[in-house]
């Protein structure tokens, strides 16, 4: 029992929102706890370890003297017959890991890494033991599981903040020096409410079992965690820019205020179960191209839902006798589940760099036939019944014919591919119908031979944006690859989402999909393009004389604007792209000579060439057309360009006379 | 144990979870439909999800709506039409479901990683593509198996009804089959010329498959009325010489502009009056009656409104456009949903009412309708002006703000369907056929 008894009365009868009763400073404990392991001891200290020179070869002794640490305060604190008040061994344990995050703002020799290391193990050791063990006496027994979810999901959330994810070593040093100095204060002012046994016999999960489940747990997250943390690519598509950080601290606090619910309604089980569902999938899809967009999001959810149940569970969860038992069971789980499980996780990564599939199933063996075992006897012999039918649709699955490696592909075909998956059908076609307005826009027309030759012909079904099956023949590469980067950098209004990503290091999607995009041209299209564009003449009808102006430099900026600036010079961009910028720069709108418009012609004739040009582009240079445009607005943007240029002329004209 | 024990005893429970997984499909589908329309507003708010972009939750949004929600309340009809809904049979159903939304889950997993075939609708890959026509199978092998008890059974079925189903049946044995072969890149069907999207020839083929579910669709559900339906061989007779005309009008890659494609399309208008006819000749439940005639006014409008879409000149507009996103969603969010409420309805008995929620009802049709109307219009707009979809402005932008509003409403009411049936407390098999002999026994 504990150690120290606080009068009720005056605890219930002052009982406002911050009073202690409310369970606050168990929900600040268990946050500063997680914020310290976190972002100072799985991360800020091995960073500090990086900055200070230590090799790969010396960290493995530093952090294998943190987990024996670790385990060894973990088995040990619960069994010590002496100085057993938990408030001091709360207390000491958080000066301890104050002491040293302090250590590590000092140069410290492999020696003495060793030493800090060991002292954050035996330190946190200490400190989750006895906090966890005891937490009813901070926590009370008034919705405790859903606080406790609201203290770990406020620590996730805290250490995904951009700026202390981002900080330097030192700085993260001096957050987590400052977490514990504030966290003691509050274990120090706090007291410990009075809790029955009785109030706290409500275990439902067997010890053996939940040992079984966490250590699993920890394993695959460890075992992930390492393999994106050393990974450029996964690091990059994970837990890198601002928005990935608020995203998955976001996703944190969904994911512990879920187990919160879930553990609340007695769904212990389906906690778990759905944990490792979670971290199961993220492990399959980080070894998946292009799955790690998914693994970035069911990581952080499968992480918080064990998370908070491993609190909880030693806390209130587990099946145990008395607060003896509950200290030495909460003791052997983070010894074996927790640092032991962590290490194997760890060396999972370091020596597989990867998690394998089948250590995925053995570990959901675990989760499985506990479940079955529960079930009536007819629904085991149907569950049994539907995994049969899994492992023989999987075993068929690896029987039959497969598609063609990816290493025969050629980048086009490759590319082909990106489009496929990146289900770009879904908003472009290409198709374009003979006889119709597509012809001009988007033509030449393919035969229909041709377009079913396709394995499968990619017509798509709607259009949100153009036409593509001549798109090679319409837009540059330059371009293609600025589109599928950002495509508001160059089409301001474009709904088009961003393909970044497909760009990111080390990934050869982006290239091969502008490739793809880049083939799609024909024969004829040079030759249809120049009939079309020699064929197009304005209409008048669609012209509003009376707001020209207005008009003409709106759409100017807005269409034109991402690479002529409204002075007529060219913007930069595109110079410092990988594979060049501009093919030709383009020349001043408003002052130079331009390109394929011949001088001398009247200023009706100029507003028609250059409304073609803005219609359709230049071909063989980057000037895109803006084809779907109604004839008036391009015709507004032309007269406007046109007028402007005279302006300007004219005034540079009298200026030098 | 007796031997009354070894008497079929039907197990709606088996029939509530196909509608519960139909419902949550269709909620999840729902879901996802909001969050595209939230992108289609705001594109780069898709990027708080890194590669999960648009087109990733496409297929996602359309597969979970065919082969989840459409699918599903399907497969509870068959359950109870070949009786396997019944004793054992029902236990093994049930897996059935189970492994039917193990493989779509893992399915849409699949399609959010990438897996698509670059075929709409038919994005199976990789795994899933084996395992989802196996759940088929496991499902036809529980309602085989109903079926050859049901020859033993003390109420065994008309010499007739055993043949229909043995037809039945032989009919659905290639599905599996076939949902796995056609993803395959090599095969696709004939193409319409002039639009690039299917022919009238296979549109009436398509369309026909559907009647013909709408006139067997009432013999698992009701009873037929004692008097002769006329009507009823009006409608086999009209099937039959549909078909032949769709036969004559061949496979082949046939434009909308042909005469013969769009006239033989625009036959299906008769059905407009068939149907609700044919329909007349069951006993329809009072409170099965507001769906019934939603599917009937759905119906009316998917039939008319299809064939002048596909009229030359309509067609050449409209294509490509939200216009078509209109007929989509009135063919599924309309037409189909109302059908499948119908169906569910029906099957649950005392347990259906629950979806008899007036709001939801006025909610999901009342938005519905509207989407169609403003997407028609939207439609319109674009094939005169592409720039209307691809430089959006404040018009375009009010339509999709008023779409996503739209989106949210049929959201909560599905949600709201979800969550009342869900609310009905489990009922032994023994309880309900205690149930059912009470309630004979009132009515003798």
């Amino acid at each position: 029992m504990a150690n120290e008894r606080v009068d009720v009365t005056r605890i219930r009868s002052g009982r406002s929102a911050w009073s202690p009763a409310n369970g606050w400073p168990g929900v600040v404990l268990l946050a500063a706890t997680y914020v310290y392991f976190l972002i100072f001891a799985q991360f800020g200290f091995l960073k500090r370890l990086g900055e200070l020179g230590l090799e790969d070869a010396q960290l493995k002794p530093v952090m294998g003297a943190m987990a024996v640490g670790g385990i060894l305060m973990s088995l040990g604190a619960p069994r010590a017959r002496f100085w057993t008040c938990p408030k001091c061994r709360v207390q000491t344990g958080l000066l301890g890991c104050a002491v040293m995050a302090a250590m590590t703002l000092l140069t410290l020799t492999p020696m003495l890494a060793m030493a800090v290391a060991a002292g954050i193990g035996l330190s946190l050791g200490l400190l989750t033991v006895t906090l966890v063990a005891n937490l009813p006496h901070w926590i009370g027994t008034r919705r405790p599981l859903m606080k406790i979810a609201l203290g770990t999901g406020l620590g996730y959330a805290a250490c995904n903040v951009p700026w202390l994810f981002d900080a330097g070593a030192r700085g993260i040093a001096w957050v987590a020096l400052g977490v514990c100095l504030l966290a003691t204060a509050v274990a120090n002012r706090a007291p410990m409410l009075p809790v029955e046994d009785a109030a706290l016999e409500t275990g439902t999960v067997p010890f053996g079992l939940g040992l079984g489940w966490f250590t699993a747990l920890v394993w695959l997250d460890s075992a992930a965690f390492f393999i994106i943390q050393n990974s450029p690519e996964l690091k990059a598509g994970t837990w890198q820019g601002d928005m990935h950080l608020w995203r998955t601290g976001a996703l944190h606090l969904v994911g512990t205020l879920t187990a919160g619910l879930l553990l609340a309604r007695g769904r212990v089980r389906t906690c778990l179960g759905l944990a490792f569902g979670f971290l199961a999938g993220s492990c399959w899809l980080l070894g998946t191209p292009g799955g790690i967009a998914g693994a970035a999001l069911l990581y952080p959810v499968g992480v918080s839902l064990y998370s908070v149940a491993l609190v909880a569970c030693p806390a209130y969860l587990i099946m145990s006798r008395g607060w003896d038992e509950r200290g030495r069971r909460a003791g052997l789980l983070y010894a074996v589940a927790g640092w032991t499980g962590s290490a194997l996780g760890i060396g999972m990564g370091q020596n597989l760099h990867a998690v394998p599939m089948a250590f995925v199933a053995a570990a959901a063996v675990l989760f499985v036939v506990p479940w079955v075992w529960r079930l009536s006897p007819g629904g085991r012999r149907q569950a049994i019944a539907v995994a049969l039918v899994c492992a023989v649709a999987w075993g068929l699955q690896r029987q039959l014919p497969q598609a063609a490696p990816a290493s025969a592909e050629t980048t086009v075909e490759a590319g082909r591919r990106v489009y496929i998956a990146e289900g770009c059908i879904h908003c472009h076609s290409q198709y374009v119908r003979p006889g119709t307005r597509d012809v001009a826009m988007w033509g030449p027309v393919r035969p229909l031979a041709e377009v079913k030759a396709e394995e499968p012909p990619l017509i798509g079904n709607r259009r949100q944006g153009p036409d593509l099956s001549q798109v090679g023949s319409r837009r540059s590469v330059l371009w293609l690859r600025l589109h599928t980067m950002d495509p508001r950098a160059v089409s301001a209004r474009s709904i088009m989402p961003g393909y970044g990503y497909l760009w990111a290091r080390g990934d050869g999607r982006g290239e091969e999909l502008v490739a793809y995009l880049a083939s799609l041209t024909s024969a004829e299209a040079g030759e249809h393009y120049a009939a079309v564009t020699a064929a197009w003449k304005p209409s008048d009808e669609d012209f509003d004389v009376t707001r020209r102006d207005e008009d003409g430099e709106r759409l100017f900026t807005e269409h034109c604007g991402t690479c002529h600036l409204a002075g007529g010079q060219a913007r930069g961009m595109g110079r410092s792209m990988a594979g060049g910028g501009f093919k030709r720069m383009p020349p001043n709108l408003f002052g130079d000579a331009w390109f394929r418009i011949a001088p001398g012609l009247t200023e009706s004739q100029e507003r028609v060439a250059v409304g073609r040009v803005v219609k359709y582009g230049l071909p063989g240079t980057d000037m895109p057309g803006l084809e779907y445009l109604p004839d008036g607005e391009v015709e507004a943007i032309a007269d406007w360009v046109t007028r402007k240029r005279s302006e300007t002329l004219a005034g540079r004209a009298a200026a030098s006379r | 144990m007796g031997w009354e024990a070894l008497l079929p005893v039907p197990d709606r429970g088996v029939l509530r979870a196909a509608a519960l997984h139909g419902l949550a499909w269709l909620l999840v589908a729902n879901l996802i439909g909001d969050w595209l329309a939230v992108l289609l507003l705001f594109p780069k708010a898709g990027e708080w999800l890194g590669p999960l972009s648009y087109g990733r939750w496409m297929p996602v949004h359309m597969n979970l709506q065919l082969y989840g929600w459409t699918a599903l309340p399907l497969v509870a009809w068959l359950l109870k039409l070949y009786r396997a809904d019944e004793s054992w049979t029902a236990e093994w159903g049930r897996a059935a479901l189970w492994l039917w939304s193990l493989a779509l889950g893992l399915g849409g997993v699949s399609w959010l990683a990438g897996g698509a075939s670059g075929k709409l609708f038919l994005d199976w890959t990789g795994y899933p593509r084996v395992l989802f026509p196996a759940a088929i199978v496991f499902l036809w092998c529980v309602v085989a198996l109903a079926y050859l008890r049901g020859w033993w059974s003390e109420r065994p079925d008309a010499g007739l009804v055993k043949a229909a189903k043995a037809v039945g049946l032989l009919l659905l044995l290639p599905v599996p089959v076939l949902l796995y072969l056609a993803p395959d890149t090599h095969i696709y069907p004939a193409v319409n010329p002039s639009t690039g999207g299917p022919t009238g020839a296979s549109q009436l083929e398509s369309s026909l498959i559907v009647v013909v579910m709408l006139l067997v669709l009432p013999y698992g559900l009701v009873k037929a009325k004692a008097c002769k339906n006329i009507w009823a061989w009006v409608c086999w007779g009209t099937v039959a010489a549909e078909g032949l005309l769709c036969a004559s009008l061949g496979r082949g890659d046939a434009s909308h502009h042909e005469p013969a494609q769009w006239m033989a399309l625009a036959t299906m208008v008769v059905w407009v009056v068939l149907i609700p006819q044919y329909w007349r000749g069951f006993e329809w439940p009072a409170y099965a009656w507001p769906w019934l005639k939603a599917s009937v006014a759905w119906w009316a409008l998917l039939v008319v409104l299809g064939s002048w879409l596909f009229l030359p000149g309509v067609l050449d507009r409209l294509k490509f456009t939200d216009g078509l996103v209109s007929h989509s969603l009135l063919a599924m969010a309309g037409f189909a949903t109302s059908l499948l409420l119908l169906v569910l309805v029906v099957l649950l008995e005392e347990d259906g009412e629950r979806l008899d929620s007036a709001w939801s009802f006025w909610l999901w049709n009342g938005a519905a309708l509207a989407y169609i109307l403003l997407f028609l219009a939207a439609g319109w707009i674009e094939g005169g002006n592409p720039a209307f979809t691809m430089t959006p402005g404040p018009l375009r932008n009010a339509f999709y703000w008023i779409r996503l509003a739209q989106g949210l409403a049929m959201t909560a009411a599905s949600g709201n369907w979800l969550v009342r049936l869900a609310r009905v407390p489990k009922r032994a098999p023994v309880e309900i056929a205690e149930m059912e002999d009470v309630a004979e026994g009132s009515l003798a």
